[in-house]
């Protein structure tokens, strides 16, 4: 309990002295978090939005295997991008093991699925009745559409956090494709599981409150953005 | 004409929904669509308002034939909208869901204020115009859903069962409503309702459906039955498990069956000479509907009658009177 307390305590102050070291990894984290969601929602939330949206063949085979890919394990997608970005692989002559960038591509193919298919659940329970008041009202297809994409807006960023959640405390991809490069691809996680490595508990402790600090003011601010725009 | 239907078929799966073979629209006219659940009625309506196609036939909008996969339907569907039974409004507020149909009609925002007013005005939401949509009750939903179709100034109006889910307050403005859009906006209403008095009482003309089908008036008094013997030649039927009536059929069991209600007939004189399906009843309601009476008379079971005025100025019936009712055979219809 005491080794508990005084982690805390010594955690407390070293996110107080401004550690640059400390606020490098928080940065690094944020960074290649907030670029996967960024990216993976651009990808994930059309791709839900069209498959929900339109009847097309195979559509149940893709919806099972969006579903199942929930549950992707983060060494799995870790050793596929490392088996095509590592020097002998496929893309190895770009250069990108134990980069940002990599890890920024791990989380992408981790969170799509997130993504796609928590956009596929919020569209799928928009009542049939606003596509066709909408349709009534003079709206094109595309108009149509947006007034659904609207209505599932609420969903739609709860996908969004749940992705952001996803990887902001994943340590697999970060640590296979990032290599945990102090200065460079530290990433919070990473920087946790090393100083647990190490038997201190100190910067782990530190950087664990911000984790739940970040989490936290997310969810907070998405919650005020909900609350706006319900209107 | 308005709307020509020729030989329309709606099938979902292996069940044919709507097959009518032939029913015209005429403009500037309120038409009822009057059947039970299950009749068409809204399948009816969807298609006509172009948010579905039918599986076979033809329609005609204004005497240009609709093709339900060309990509101009979005053009067409801007003169008619559709009041959905139990309408949504977008989550937003009642100014933005009224806004809507303007804006992707690409009205000003100056000229969208005015109409959007003048919409509300019509009925009497104004004071609800930055409200929260979804905090409106069933009745103000329904006024407003069909002010904001009223903003997209349609040529057709479709209403389908615009007071199913309304109290009687609301029921009686959203009545006046859908008047004054007839008569002031010379817009032409279609709606469902399988209310009869209030098909009569707004339309100029009600259409019977039944199982999808185009049907005279003695769509009514449907009930479920069985025959249960033959007697001098006629079957003898068993409504409800209560009221037996004699009728000719060839078939057997489980039926359904409708009474004709212009053919029944209250006994105030001699009786006909017979004595077959000659019930005692009670008069429990009279509504006048222009050149008839409505009685519904409770004979174990309700039973809607149609009188003409004239016959009963010369026998009047009263509500809470003892009579007694005749259904001739060839009123009583097995389907």
């Amino acid at each position: 309990m005491d080794l508990l307390i005084d982690s805390v305590l010594s955690a407390i102050l070293l996110l107080w002295s401004l550690d640059p070291e400390v606020y490098f990894i928080i940065y690094v984290s944020l960074k290649v978090s907030l670029s996967s969601t960024l990216i993976a929602s651009v990808l994930g939330v059309p791709t839900g939005f069209i498959i929900a949206f339109r009847e097309f063949r195979g559509k149940r085979v893709v919806i099972t295997t969006l579903n199942s890919l929930l549950a992707l394990p983060t060494v799995v997608v870790g050793l596929t991008v490392y088996a095509f970005i590592s020097r002998k692989g496929l893309l190895g002559i770009l250069d990108l093991l134990y980069t940002q960038t990599a890890i920024v591509i791990g989380q992408v193919i981790l969170i799509f699925p997130i993504v796609a298919s928590l956009t596929i659940a919020a569209i799928s329970r928009i009542d049939d009745r606003y596509r066709k008041t909408a349709m009534t009202l003079g709206a094109t297809p595309f108009q149509t559409a947006m007034v659904i994409f609207r209505e599932a807006r609420f969903g739609i960023i709860a996908a969004i956090i749940a992705s952001f959640g996803r990887v902001i405390a994943e340590i697999g991809i970060s640590m296979m494709l990032g290599g945990n490069a102090k200065g460079f691809t530290r990433t919070m996680t990473t920087a946790m599981a090393l100083e647990y490595d190490k038997g201190e508990f100190v910067l782990g402790v530190a950087l664990g409150i911000v984790l739940l600090i970040i989490s936290f003011t997310m969810n907070i601010f998405f919650n005020y953005l909900q609350g706006r725009t319900r209107v | 004409m308005l709307f020509q239907i020729r030989n329309l078929i709606k099938v979902y799966g292996s069940r044919t929904v709507l097959d009518i073979p032939e029913l015209d629209f005429e403009k500037g006219t309120t038409y009822a669509l009057l059947g039970p659940n299950g009749s068409g009625k809204t399948t009816l309506l969807e298609i006509l308002s172009l948010l579905m196609p039918p599986t076979t036939g033809a329609i005609t909008y204004k005497d240009t034939a609709i093709d339900f996969k060309a990509n101009n339907l979005t053009a067409l569907r801007r003169e008619i909208v559709m009041v959905q039974q139990n309408p949504v409004l977008f989550t937003t507020t009642v100014y933005k869901n009224l806004a809507f149909g303007l804006k992707i009609r690409g009205i000003p925002k100056l000229e969208r204020e005015r109409i959007i007013e003048g919409s509300l005005d019509l009925v009497g939401m104004r004071s609800f115009l930055h409200a929260e949509a979804h905090k409106l009750s069933g009745g103000e939903t329904q006024r407003v859903a069909i002010a904001r179709a009223l903003t997209c100034s349609p040529k057709v109006m479709f209403f389908d069962e615009p007071t199913s889910n309304v109290d009687v307050e609301n029921q009686i403005t959203i009545e006046r409503i859908m008047t004054e859009i007839n008569t002031q906006k010379k817009i032409s209403v279609i709606f469902t309702t399988h209310n009869l008095t209030q098909a009569s009482r707004l339309s100029r003309q009600v259409i019977f459906l039944f199982e999808g089908r185009k049907v005279s008036s003695m769509y009514e008094n449907i009930f479920n039955a069985k025959i249960i013997g033959e007697e001098d030649g006629k079957q003898i039927c068993l409504i409800q498990d209560r009221v037996k009536i004699f009728l000719k059929t060839e078939k057997e069991g489980n039926v359904r069956l409708a009474i004709d209600p212009l053919e029944i007939r209250i006994l105030t004189g001699q009786d006909p000479l017979v004595t077959n399906n000659i019930f005692k009843g009670k008069v429990m309601q009279l509504t006048d509907e222009g050149e008839q009476i409505r009685a519904v008379a409770e004979i174990g079971i309700p039973l809607n009658i149609l009188l003409p005025k004239t016959v009963l100025k010369e026998s009047p019936v009263h509500i809470g009177d003892h009579v007694r009712i005749y259904c001739p055979l060839e009123a009583v219809q097995i389907f």
